[in-house]
C-alpha cells in the first residue's frame, strides 16, 4: 500500500504538470504571460461540477467536457481578443493588462453562472463544493491512476506531434521563428491557435480532474495560478517538457514540503535537507557572480547549521529542531510560500529554467 | 441630535450617495496616480499593486489599534487580537472625547503606512529592475496573491480570518449627528488625493518627471545622459508604494476595520490599472477622468440591484466585473492612448523660448536659466567635462 500523501503529491504534481504544459505553450506562441490561465483549470471545474450535478455523470466524463469547453474558449480569446491587438501593435504590457481584463470578466461570469445553478437549478452549493464522487478501483481512488496516466498520455502525444508530424515539426519553426517559418509557408496564425487551443484544453482537463481530488470555487483556479506560474518559469517557459518536469518538482514539493515542514522530516529527511543546502550552496558558490556566491554562501552556511545543530543534540534550536519534529499544523495554509519561493530562487539563479542547468559545469568538471 | 440634510429623488439618498461617490472617487484617483507614478511616466508595471496597498493598511490600522489603546489605558493585559472588538469599542468610546488624539493616531498610522510600503517598494525593485516585465508581473502577482495568504493566516497582525477593527479618528464628528463622520472622512480622503495629484504633476513637471519618461522610453539613451535607470525605477517604486500604503492606512479607518478578503488583485490591482488605461497612461488629468468615469459606472451599476428580479440570479457586483472587462478591452481596442492622449514636456512659455533662441538671454530671473542652458551646451560641445567627470583613459 502506497502512503497516502505520496499519491496526494503524485496527483497534484500531474494536475500542475499538464497546467504548466498549458501555460508554457501560449506563451512560447504569443510571448505573453495569460494572467487568465487559472480560469481556463475553473471553467474545468465547472464542467465537471455541471456534468456530475446537472447531467448526472460522473466527474472524468465532465473532464473531458472540461478539455473541449478549456479548449474552445482559449481559442476564443487568443482570436478574438490577444491576436487583435498584438495585430496592432499593444505592448507586452498592454497585452498583460488584457489578460488581466480578461481574467476578471471570467471571475464575473463564473459568479453568474454559479447564481443559475445556486437559485434556477438550486444545487446550492456551487460557489464552492466540496470534492466530488470518485471510482475506486484497488484500494486507491480513481484519479491516483488517471492523472498520472494522463499525463503520460499528454506527454508522449506531444512528444509525438512535435518529432514525427509535419504539422509538429511547422508548429516548432512557428514558434522558434515567426517570421521565416511564415516564408516557408507555415501557416503561423493558424499554429498560433491550435497551440492555445491545447492549452486551454489542458488546463480545461486538469481543473476538471482537480474537482474529485479537492473542493472547487469560482476562486480555485485564479488562485492556482502562483503555482502554475511557478510550474513553468521552473521549466524555462520555452520549454512544453520543461513545463512538465517543472510542474512535477512544484507539485510534488508543495505538499511533500507542507507535509514534512508540519509533521517533521525525521532524522533522516532532516540529514538529507542539510546535505541538499551544503551541497548546493557548494555548487554555488563556485559560479563567477558575485551575487550568486553570496546566496551559495547563505545556503551552504544554512545546511552546515542543521548539520551542526542536529548533531550537538540541539543546543540553540533554530529551525532544525522543527526540522526533524515539525513545525505544527500552523504551516498547512502557507503552502503557496513553496512554490513562490522556488520561483524567486529559479529566476535569480537559473531564470533560463531547469533544463538549461549544465550539470557538468556545476560539478566543476568544466569550465 | 440631526443628521445630514437628506434630498431623495427616484428611491436614492443623494446626501449620502454623493459622500459615498467622493470618497470612493478620491480613494482610487489617489491610488491610480500612485500607479501612474510608477507604471504611466517610469514604466514599471507594477503587477502586485494590492500587496502595498493592504501593507499599509495592515499595519497602519494594526498599529493605531495597538497605539491608541496603550495610551488609552484600555485592554492592559489582554490579548489585542483576541478582545479587539471590546478593546477597539472601548477606545472609540474616549476617541470621540479626543481629537488631538484622533489626528494623531491618523498621522502615525500614515507614516507607518508609508515607511511599510516604502520598505516593501524597496523589496519589489529588487526584481524590478532585473527582470523583463512578463517575469517581472508574474512575480509580483504571485507575492501579492501569498500575501493575502499571509494576512489571512497570520493571526497576530490583522486577526485572520477573523477582522479586527480599527479605531475610529472620526468618532468625534459623529456626535454632530448621522452622516457627519462619512462626511469627515471623506473630506480627509478627498485632501489626501488633492495632495497627492499635486505632488505627482509637480514631480512630473519637474526635471525628474522628464528623466522618469526618457527611463521609459529609452533606457540606453537616458544611460547614455548619465542617467541611473535602475535608481529612478526604485526611486519611482517607492514612493508609489509609499503613496498607495497610505490611501490604504485612510482606506482601513473609513471602514473602521481590516479584512484579509478586502485585499483582491481585481479591486486594487485591476481597478487601477484600468482608471490608467481608460484615462491615459502618463497623464494626471487623464487618470482623474477615468477614476470618474469608473466610479460612475461601479456606483452606477450598484445602484440597479434593487431593480433585479428577487430570485437574485445576477450579483450586480459579477456584472460589473464583466463589464470592466468589456471597458478594458474596448478602450485597448478602439483607443489604446486613453481618452486622453499624454501630452508631451512642459517646456518654457513660447515667448520666453523665443528670447533665449534669438538672444541667448532673458530678463530678470530668467537670465540665469538661460545662462545655464547655453554654459552647459557650450561645454557639451567644447567637449570639457564637469568637475565629477573622468577624462577617456589613454590607449594603451
Amino acid at each position: 500500500m502506497v502512503p497516502a500523501y505520496l499519491l496526494s503529491a503524485l496527483v497534484y504534481a500531474c494536475l500542475f504538470s499538464m497546467m504548466a504544459m498549458g501555460l508554457t505553450l501560449t506563451y512560447m506562441t504569443t510571448k505573453v504571460p495569460n494572467f487568465a490561465f487559472g480560469d481556463f483549470v475553473t471553467l474545468g471545474l465547472y464542467s465537471s461540477y455541471t456534468a456530475v450535478r446537472v447531467f448526472k455523470l460522473n466527474a472524468y466524463e465532465g473532464s473531458a467536457l472540461g478539455f473541449m469547453v478549456g479548449a474552445l474558449v482559449s481559442a476564443v480569446m487568443y482570436l478574438a481578443v490577444l491576436r487583435p491587438l498584438a495585430r496592432r501593435g499593444s505592448s507586452l504590457v498592454s497585452l498583460m493588462i488584457a489578460t488581466f481584463g480578461v481574467d476578471i470578466g471570467f471571475v464575473g461570469i463564473f459568479e453568474i453562472y454559479t447564481n443559475y445553478l445556486q437559485y434556477d437549478l438550486g444545487h446550492i452549493d456551487a460557489p464552492s463544493f466540496y470534492a466530488l464522487p470518485d471510482f475506486s478501483l484497488g484500494g486507491y481512488a480513481g484519479v491516483d491512476f488517471v492523472a498520472p496516466v494522463s499525463v503520460a498520455v499528454i506527454v508522449l502525444c506531444v512528444y509525438l506531434l512535435f518529432t514525427r508530424t509535419k504539422f509538429g515539426v511547422a508548429m516548432r519553426a512557428a514558434v522558434e521563428n515567426p517570421p521565416l517559418a511564415r516564408v516557408l509557408g507555415i501557416n503561423v496564425d493558424m499554429v498560433a491557435t491550435v497551440s492555445w487551443m491545447l492549452a486551454g484544453g489542458f488546463a480545461g482537463y486538469a481543473g476538471g480532474l482537480l474537482t474529485v481530488f479537492l473542493p472547487g470555487g469560482t476562486a480555485t483556479g485564479s488562485n492556482l495560478i502562483v503555482e502554475i506560474f511557478s510550474s513553468s518559469v521552473l521549466g524555462g517557459l520555452t520549454s512544453i517538457f520543461g513545463a512538465c518536469v517543472g510542474g512535477l518538482i512544484i507539485g510534488g514539493s508543495e505538499i511533500l514540503g507542507t507535509l514534512g515542514l508540519g509533521l517533521g522530516f525525521g532524522t533522516a529527511g532532516a540529514i538529507i535537507i542539510g546535505v541538499i543546502f551544503l551541497l548546493g550552496g557548494i555548487a554555488l558558490i563556485r559560479r563567477p557572480k558575485l551575487r550568486v556566491k553570496a546566496a551559495g554562501v547563505i545556503f551552504a552556511a544554512f545546511g552546515l547549521w542543521i548539520l551542526a545543530d542536529m548533531a550537538a543534540g540541539f543546543p540553540v534550536d533554530f529551525i532544525s529542531y522543527e526540522l526533524v519534529n515539525g513545525f505544527g499544523p500552523d504551516v498547512t495554509p502557507f503552502q503557496q510560500a513553496i512554490p513562490l519561493l522556488i520561483m524567486v530562487i529559479t529566476l535569480m539563479v537559473i531564470p533560463q529554467g531547469i533544463f538549461s542547468i549544465n550539470i557538468r559545469r556545476l560539478l566543476g568538471r568544466e569550465k | 441630535m440631526s443628521g445630514l440634510p437628506q434630498l431623495v429623488l427616484f428611491g436614492i439618498n443623494w446626501v449620502s450617495f454623493g459622500i459615498d461617490f467622493i470618497t470612493f472617487y478620491a480613494l482610487y484617483l489617489a491610488i491610480s496616480l500612485s500607479l501612474n507614478l510608477e507604471f504611466g511616466y517610469t514604466g514599471v508595471p507594477n503587477f502586485g499593486k494590492v500587496l502595498f496597498i493592504a501593507g499599509g493598511a495592515a499595519f497602519g490600522g494594526s498599529i493605531a489599534g495597538r497605539l491608541a489603546a496603550y495610551v488609552l489605558n484600555v485592554g492592559k493585559g489582554e490579548d489585542f487580537i483576541t478582545f479587539n472588538a471590546r478593546i477597539i469599542t472601548q477606545v472609540n468610546n474616549e476617541l470621540v472625547n479626543d481629537p488631538t488624539l484622533s489626528v494623531e493616531l491618523i498621522v502615525i498610522a500614515l507614516v507607518v503606512a508609508a515607511a511599510v510600503g516604502g520598505l516593501l517598494g524597496f523589496l519589489a525593485s529588487y526584481p524590478a529592475l532585473r527582470l523583463r516585465e512578463d517575469y517581472l508581473g508574474m512575480l509580483l502577482l504571485g507575492c501579492a496573491q501569498f500575501f493575502q495568504v499571509v494576512l489571512r493566516t497570520y493571526t497576530p497582525l490583522i486577526g485572520g480570518s477573523q477582522p479586527i477593527f480599527v479605531p475610529d479618528p472620526y468618532s468625534y464628528f459623529s456626535t454632530l449627528g448621522t452622516g457627519y463622520r462619512d462626511l469627515v472622512a471623506m473630506v480627509v480622503m478627498v485632501v489626501a488625493a488633492i495632495a497627492i495629484y499635486l505632488f505627482v504633476e509637480r514631480v512630473v513637471r519637474s526635471p525628474m518627471g522628464r528623466t522618469m519618461r526618457a527611463v521609459r522610453d529609452n533606457e540606453d539613451a537616458s544611460a547614455a545622459l548619465g542617467k541611473d535607470n535602475a535608481k529612478i525605477r526604485r526611486n519611482a517604486l517607492i514612493v508609489a508604494s509609499a503613496l498607495a500604503a497610505m490611501m490604504g492606512a485612510l482606506y482601513s479607518f473609513y471602514v473602521g476595520s481590516v479584512e484579509y478578503d478586502t485585499w483582491t488583485r481585481f479591486a486594487w490591482t485591476f481597478w487601477p490599472f484600468l482608471i490608467v488605461i481608460i484615462g491615459g497612461v502618463g497623464n494626471n488629468s487623464g487618470v482623474a477622468l477615468g477614476a470618474f468615469f469608473f466610479t460612475l459606472l461601479f456606483k452606477g451599476v450598484q445602484q440597479i440591484q434593487p431593480y433585479l428580479p428577487a430570485s437574485n440570479v445576477f450579483d450586480v457586483n459579477s456584472i460589473a466585473d464583466v463589464l470592466f472587462a468589456f471597458m478594458l478591452l474596448t478602450i485597448l481596442f478602439l483607443r489604446p492612448e486613453g481618452i486622453i492622449r499624454e501630452k508631451s514636456s512642459y517646456t518654457l512659455k513660447r515667448g520666453v523660448l523665443g528670447k533665449i533662441v534669438k538672444t541667448g538671454t532673458t530678463d530678470g530671473e530668467k537670465r540665469s536659466f538661460a545662462s545655464r542652458i547655453t554654459s552647459r551646451f557650450n561645454r557639451h560641445r567644447d567637449g570639457g567635462g564637469t568637475a565629477g567627470d573622468t577624462q577617456p583613459e589613454p590607449a594603451k
